[in-house]
Parts: C-alpha cells; structure tokens; sequence
C-alpha cells in the first residue's frame, strides 16, 4: 500500500430497496492492471461509475489521488471507456477529438491517438455518430486517452467485438501498461482478466468475494481433485467418502474423482485403503470452473458441476 | 478558457448541421409569413403595418420555437446517450457545457432574427427605422429567456419522444393562444383574457410595440420576468429531485 491511486473504503450503494455494492473496500496501486470480474448485475459498472464520481456512494468513501472523483484535478487525470455511450449528433471524429483535446492541460496529439488506439485515418473524417460498433468502440478508446491519463476506466470494453478486435484491443492495452498506466476493467469475460490483468477482484452480489492475483485466486479457490481408475469402483468410493477431506467422490466414465483441498492425503489414504489405484492423477479445475462455481447460487453450482462431468 | 470557446464553436457548428432548424426555425416561419401577409388577409386596413407587424410575430415565433424545441430535445437526447454523464467525468466544468449550449443558442437565435428580417424586407419590402429593427431583434433575443427556463424544464423529461410530443404541443399551444399566428383582437373574449397573462403574447407584443414607435410595456416585462423566475425555480427543484434519487 505505497502509492494507492485508487481508495475505496466501507463503500455501500442501494438503488431503492436493491443493494448493488455492499460494503466493498479495496485500494489500487499506480501502474497495475485491475479487472472487476463477476457476472451481469453484480455490481461491476456501479462501482465503476463511483470510482468516476457520476454516482455518489449511499455509505462510505472513495478517493482517487487522494481527492474526491469530481475534484477537477482527478478529472484531468482519468479517461474512461463507458458502456452505452453514444457521440453526440452532427458531429466529425475529429471534431470531438478536437473538442476533448481542448480540455486537458496536456492532451496526446491525434498521431499519438492513432497510434495507442488503432483508429484509422479515414474513420477521422466520419460523421461520429454514424459509426460501427467496431469504429465506435475506437473512438470511445481513443476519448478515454486523449488527455493522457494516468488511470484509464475500461467498463466492458469488448462485449460485441469480434475475436480479431478483441486481440487488438487487449494488444493496445498492454502497450498502455508498458507505459505505467493504471487500468482498470470489468469484464465477465474470466479469460480477459486471467490474460491481461494482475489483479482480479471478482464481484458477486454487489460484493467482494476474491481478490488477487489470477495465480493466486487459482490456488485458493480452486476444485481440486485426485482422480484414478480401479477394478473395485464400488468399494473406493465408500472408503474415500468416509474421509472428512474429500467434499465429494464420483464416478465418470472409467474413473473416480475425490474433490477435495488436500491433495497430498487423499494420495496417501489411496495406497493405506489398497484400492488398487492405476493411472493417478490430480487436476485443478480451470479459473473458469471456479468462477462459475462461486458466482452461481448454490443449488444451481451442484446442477452445473454434475454437467460439467457429465461431459 | 481554449475550452469554453472549443465548446461553443463546436455547439453552434452542431446547431447549424441540424436540418430540423432550417426547417422549423427558417423556412416555416418565412414561409408562414409570405402567406398571410400576401395570400390570406391581405384585406387589412393598414398593409404596411400589418406587414411589420405579422414580421415580428413570426420572428418571435421561430426563436420561441427553437427555445423551448431545440434545446429541450437535445438535453434530453444528450442524457438518453450517455454523452451527459461522460462530459462529467472530463474537467470541463458543468456550467461551461451549459454556458456553451445558451451561447449556441443565442446565436442560431441571432441568425434566425437576421434572416427573417432580411426576408421580411426581401418580400414585403417591410421598412422600419435602424432603432426599431435593432430594438426589435434585440427584444427578441433577451425576451427568449423565459422560453430557454421552458427548454430546461423540456430538457429535464426522461424520454426523447415524450420531451418532443410535450414541447411541440406547447409551442403550438403558446403560439396560437399568444396571437403569434393571428393577432388576438378576432379571438372570443375569454381567450383574449387568457392571452394577457401567456408569456407568447407579452413576448410578440414588445416586439410589436417597437415597431409602433413604443416601448415595450412594464406589464410584458414583469410577466416574462416572472415567469423566468418561475421556471428556473421549477427547473432547479427538479433538478435537485432528480439527484437525490
């Protein structure tokens, strides 16, 4: 916690009787990669619009730099990329590039732009509000930089682009970070924040329920399991069910998994039982597994995990 | 301040893109005006009166229109697409986006008090002194205000279509009633009583009190006065009940 740009502290924020943050509290340092991971509604663009000042929180506090999000200061030193924003009418991409140029004490120059963003030269000369969703999501980036920000706001940036547009983005982004920027995004796209952030805080329910590096994250939530083919099915089950350790024991096909977090002695309690075990093996569940196992409502977790293995 | 000019010029620019001002603002009142001025009632006592006149009526009507319509829809269009919020998070500051949208406006209005001026002379041959032109125009620019206070209120509805169906009905409502379209004294009675305490009317009547070597009256000034305070009260309140949800 040495140079925190980002403080969000106790923060709560009801619309009418729905809770949308509770309670949440986490800093972010200058120069990383944050993605705000979690599934629709939960909660991942109300923060966002907090941490830019355009929703004041129902309890508790946010500082960016150390001023509140509407001081002019932090204002010059942000860009975002918001979803749903449409360019006013009648106007030339490069007209509103001039116009937001004109805002911030040191913009980037519109070769800079085109540059860090990919924007094309011919889409300059388009009416801006007359784009394609492809073009419109370039200009919006190119906005988010223009006054070279030191903390760039990403709310699901990629939703509704192609693969290719997609890689090119995340590609111009990591040029960002190379040049010390803070990011952050939210996405619910587990891949995006797994390839391209540092930290995943992962939201459920208006709440904080990780946070992380994706490595980590991993290691501490992972589904873990020991898996194993015998001739006595049946009786391996029985045995490993009755360890404390072993949340879970199935068959699938020709094996049998013991879901547990203690790898190591469900081995070891394999060769004591004399099960005959072959072909062992221990598998950690992929982040994606994990993400949906936390962010789904309990009963709807066990449906999915028993269709996961039935495939 | 580089800022605050980028954004009026860039407000006007946008203004003056928009086919729907040449439509409404321009060409209908012009249109309007040579037809009741050559067409319809032609038959009225004194011509060149009527002339000058049905000028200002029109005159007044097109900037009352492009007051309340314009700028009420564009409001509302720019929250509808975000672009609002996303201003807020640039350091431009609120009042200057504000400052920029009245400057756009003054000046379409500006333009359009120019143009039909220019037709009225162009059609009718219409001659007034340099004050009463200027006066005129200059009335007409400052006695908006109270329909820009109309704008904010428009500017301030949820949806693009309900701010358009409730703006429309009420500049045809003002400008028919205020005897913009038809001078009131051929209105019953109880709408000529009516039309003493509407806004529209004291906002033609300056306009046609100049051209007739008057000043406008105390009592037009202190009615749209009063509704400028009005409105800005009801616009301020709503706007405070709006941030608070």
């Amino acid at each position: 916690m040495t140079n925190p740009v980002v403080e969000v502290q106790h923060v709560t924020r009801n619309f009418g009787k729905t809770t949308a943050v509770n309670n949440v509290s986490f800093s972010i340092e200058k120069g990383s990669t944050v993605a705000i991971l979690g599934p629709n509604g939960a909660g991942k663009t109300t923060m966002v619009s907090m941490m830019l000042g355009l929703i004041e929180p129902s309890a508790g506090h946010i500082q960016l730099f150390r001023h509140h999000p509407k001081h002019i200061s932090v204002r010059e030193k942000i860009g975002a990329m918001l979803q749903d924003v449409s360019v006013v009418d009648k106007l030339k991409v490069h007209e509103v590039i001039a116009l937001f140029r004109s805002y911030y004490p040191s913009p980037l120059s519109m070769e800079e732009l085109i540059a860090l963003t990919g924007l094309e030269k011919n889409d300059l000369n388009k009416w801006a509000d007359k784009l394609s969703g492809g073009q419109k999501r370039r200009v919006g980036f190119a906005l988010a930089l223009t006054g070279n920000p030191d903390l760039v706001f990403f709310d699901e940036p990629t939703v509704g682009l192609d693969i290719t547009a997609r890689r090119l983005f995340w590609e111009k982004v990591n040029a960002l970070k190379e040049k010390g920027k803070t990011i952050i995004f939210t996405t619910h796209y587990l891949q995006e924040a797994d390839d391209v952030a540092e930290r995943i805080i992962l939201f459920n329910r208006g709440e904080i329920i990780a946070d992380g590096h994706p490595n980590a994250i991993k290691q501490q939530l992972a589904i873990r399991n020991v898996s194993f083919q015998t001739n006595d099915a049946k009786r391996a089950i029985q045995q490993l069910q009755t360890l404390p350790i072993v949340s879970k024991c199935y068959q699938k096909d020709d094996r049998i998994y013991a879901v547990t977090e203690e790898t190591d002695t469900v081995l070891a309690s394999l060769f004591k039982f004399d099960l005959h075990a072959k072909d062992i093996a221990i598998e950690q569940g992929r982040l994606e597994e994990v993400f949906e196992h936390l962010t789904k409502p309990n009963g709807e977790a066990e449906i999915n995990e028993q269709h996961n293995d039935a495939m | 301040m580089n800022s605050i000019t980028m954004q009026c010029k860039i407000e006007v620019l946008r203004i003056f893109r928009n086919p729907y001002f040449v439509f409404w603002s321009l060409l209908m009142p012009i249109v309007f005006y040579f037809i009741f001025t050559n067409i319809v009632n032609a038959d009225v006592p004194d011509v060149e009166l009527w002339q000058a006149h049905y000028l200002m009526s029109m005159t007044a009507f097109s900037v009352m229109g492009s007051a309340i319509m314009t700028f009420g829809i564009r409001m509302v269009q720019e929250r509808t697409q975000g672009w609002s919020s996303f201003m807020k998070i640039t350091p431009l500051p609120a009042w200057a986006y504000f400052t920029a949208k009245m400057f756009g406006q003054t000046v379409m209005h500006l333009f359009s008090v120019i143009l039909i001026f220019i037709a009225g002379y162009l059609i009718n041959g219409v001659s007034l002194t340099f004050t009463q032109w200027f006066f005129s125009g200059l009335w007409i620019l400052v006695a908006s205000l109270p329909f820009l206070a109309i704008g904010t209120l428009v500017g301030s509805m949820k949806k693009v279509e309900t701010a358009s169906g409730v703006s429309n009905i009420l500049y045809l409502a003002l400008a028919i009633l205020g005897g913009m379209w038809f001078p009131i004294y051929i209105f019953p009675t109880f709408l000529q009583d009516m039309a003493e305490w509407l806004p529209s009317y004291h906002f033609g009547n300056g306009a046609w009190e100049i051209i007739r070597g008057n000043a406008p009256s105390i009592k037009s000034v202190l009615i749209l006065g009063g509704y400028l305070i009005g409105f800005m009260v009801i616009s301020a309140l709503v706007r405070r009940n709006e941030e608070a949800n």
